[in-house]
């Protein structure tokens, strides 16, 4: 012990790749590598293989024709009436998404915060969305949506909201408001979670006193309530603008993107580029110009998160 | 102006009654204490007087005014919570100004009261802390500056001091009588504390099991308990309770010790302090077990055989080491005597004295 101790205090700066260098330095690098070795299988090498992908010519269509291009593909991509289309295509998806999803779930989660007979029931049901695979609500929207079988356009005619039964995917005007119903649906309970355990954090008293120095319910709210909520709300906000924008399944299935690109967003170009037109290449570059946007919009909700939480 | 009223009001969560038949008027200016053993529906009793509970029957009125269906934020009452409440968002300053900050009353126009408040309080540097920077005692201050400048009828205070260590909360307590006199507003506090409720009640309401015991000032309840619940609640140590049956001369003790006192007395009680020490006879002769030396005071944990333990109190300090034999003497105006239900019999010890 004691000579352990001397090595420690004497030897340190002489033996630098010694017993107490490994100690202090690489010892915990062993014990964290399991972790890195995961994301450096899963994240950093697929990362790598993609930005690399970018900046090459790679069709199968074209075998004979692969090989570093430099920035060609992404010069290509100002050119694209395609790509722009699907970048505002997933903008407001993105957007139109994320906005019915949170006020919906704030509401639901505000009405499921208060007591009510059966609540432990409706909770459980309420969630159940979230747990139905997503193919499965793409199919089950689309037939909702199909006036042959569904009732949707029917009921919708019926209110005056579309002139004549038709199938509202079929109209590029329309089409992006089945996938965005269909996530709506399905993203709702998300939200109502992750706040009603944000709400429910809240301690009871401060509404108790906020009440007797005379605040209405709708002061409380504001100025007990959001504050309370704030940070939670940036960080859930964040997360499912990045995860909506990368989600492909429910468009694919429904649409396919069309007709005509009226329900293109990025990732279901990059999956019909790389898969239906084999062009690997020209794919990685719209995936990373997408992973550069959502890098941008992240670090500036980041930004805001920060200063939320400060206060 | 603020004179409160409360008429056969009760409570009950479905069937099961909380509060019975509460009849209590609490003056303009006055300052009341509600204190009882833990459940026994006091602070509820002060959240429907706030307006946090419904009232399930009775009137409550303030001023006159009926207060049963008013909402909290129009009662023009302030309340001081157990946990403080403090909004952890907030600094000190918008703490104890949110009052008028939900009446839109301009920024320039909160700073005087709000400043006023934290000088007598001692807060006036450490308005721009958050909560969570301040100690518990400050933390305290903030809540009851956030009551002052809220400038209401009524403060109502749901044990305020139980979250603080035994100085603060002398300290703490000193501060409320204060600011009683300064404010000169009528007090409602809730407390478990009997020694909370002696040094600052005009007014003292022992409540237990859902009943108010007895009303009164805290010298009345200390000198005339009207029953056993009260007279071993109030006061410290507790009062000492023996039983007694009539015999030839007055009351039989469990010893044979023969006491006058009237012949339909069940129980006898006197307090630590009242009893005397005597060189000779004595009522009863006690075996020392425990001898507590505070300095001012001795506690003598003495057990008398058949009647059980007693303790004796005696100013000072005197010799005496566990094991001695102590002669123990009941002076006959300090007796206090029960019937077989708990009731103080009054008119006999009146009688005595």
């Amino acid at each position: 012990m004691t000579t352990a101790h001397d090595n420690h205090a004497t030897g340190m700066p002489r033996s630098r790749f010694g017993r107490a260098y490994f100690r202090y330095a690489v010892e915990p690098w062993l014990y964290l590598s399991p972790a890195v070795l995961l994301i450096c299988f899963v994240m950093m090498i697929p990362l790598a293989i993609g930005i690399a992908y970018s900046v090459q010519s790679i069709n199968l269509l074209k075998p004979f024709d692969t090989g570093y291009v430099g920035l060609e593909n992404f010069a290509e991509l100002g050119d694209d009436r395609k790509f722009w289309r699907a970048m505002t295509n997933t903008f407001w998806w993105t957007f139109g998404s994320v906005t019915l999803q949170f006020f919906l779930g704030l509401g639901l989660a505000l009405l499921l915060s208060r007591p009510f007979h059966g609540k432990r029931a409706v909770q459980a049901l309420v969630f159940l969305p979230w747990a139905v695979p997503t193919f499965l609500i793409a199919l089950t929207w689309s037939w909702l949506l199909n006036p042959v079988i569904g009732p949707l356009p029917h009921w919708w005619a019926a209110m005056g909201i579309l002139e004549e039964p038709y199938n509202i995917l079929s109209n590029p005007d329309t089409a992006m408001w089945g996938p965005i119903m269909a996530n709506v649906w399905y993203g709702v309970p998300f939200f109502a979670i992750t706040l009603l355990a944000a709400l429910q954090s809240i301690p009871h008293e401060l509404y108790e006193a906020a009440e007797i120095d005379g605040a209405s319910r709708w002061q409380s709210f504001t100025k007990i309530t959001l504050p309370f909520l704030g940070p939670m709300i940036a960080i859930t906000v964040m997360l499912r603008a990045i995860w909506i924008a990368n989600f492909a399944d429910l468009i694919y299935v429904m649409t396919g993107g069309g007709p005509a690109n009226s329900t293109q967003i990025l990732s279901t170009y990059i999956f019909t580029t790389a898969f239906r037109a084999l062009d690997f290449g020209y794919a990685s570059a719209i995936a990373v110009a997408l992973l550069g946007v959502l890098l941008v919009y992240a670090a500036i909700l980041l930004f805001v998160r920060a200063k939320l939480v400060k206060t | 102006m603020a004179e409160m009223e409360l008429k056969s009001v009760r409570k009950a969560y479905g069937r099961v009654e909380v509060l019975r038949d509460i009849d209590l008027t609490i003056g303009d200016g006055e300052f009341v204490v509600l204190v009882g053993p833990s459940g026994c529906g006091k602070s509820t009793l002060l959240r429907m007087i706030a307006g946090l509970e419904p009232i399930t029957g009775g009137e409550f009125s303030i001023g006159g005014r009926c207060m049963n269906d008013v909402a909290p934020r129009d009662r023009d009452i302030a309340m001081v919570f157990q946990s403080y409440a403090l909004y952890p968002h907030m600094s000190v300053e918008r703490n104890m100004g949110f009052s008028m900050e939900i009446r839109r009353e301009p920024t320039a126009r909160r700073k005087g009261p709000v400043a006023e408040a934290a000088k007598t309080l001692g807060l006036d540097r450490l308005l721009d802390r958050f909560p969570k920077a301040l100690s518990g005692g400050q933390r305290q201050r903030v809540a009851m500056g956030r009551a002052i400048v809220r400038d209401p009828k009524a403060f109502l205070f749901d044990e305020p001091l139980s979250n603080l260590d035994a100085a603060l909360r002398v300290e703490m307590r000193l501060e409320i009588a204060r600011l009683h006199q300064r404010l000169g507003s009528t007090m409602v506090y809730v407390t478990h504390d009997q020694v909370e409720a002696m040094t600052l009640a005009d007014r003292i309401v022992v409540l237990n099991a859902g009943d108010i015991q007895q009303v009164g000032t805290p010298l009345d309840l200390y000198e005339r308990p009207e029953n056993l619940f009260v007279a071993q609640f109030i006061g410290s140590p507790n009062m000492n309770v023996m039983d007694a049956a009539p015999g030839q001369g007055g009351l039989i003790l469990g010893s044979g010790a023969v006491l006058a006192g009237p012949e339909d007395a069940r129980h006898v009680g006197i307090r630590p302090e009242h009893i005397e020490i005597v060189e000779g006879g004595g009522d009863v002769t006690a075996e020392a077990q425990v001898v507590e030396r505070l300095g001012s005071d001795t506690n003598i944990y003495t057990e008398v055989k058949d009647i059980g333990p007693l303790l004796v109190r005696v100013s000072g300090n005197i010799a005496l080491s566990p094991g001695d034999k102590v002669h123990l003497r009941f002076p006959p105006g300090k007796v206090h005597f029960f019937d077989a239900g708990g009731r103080a019999i009054r008119a006999a010890r009146d009688k005595v004295q």
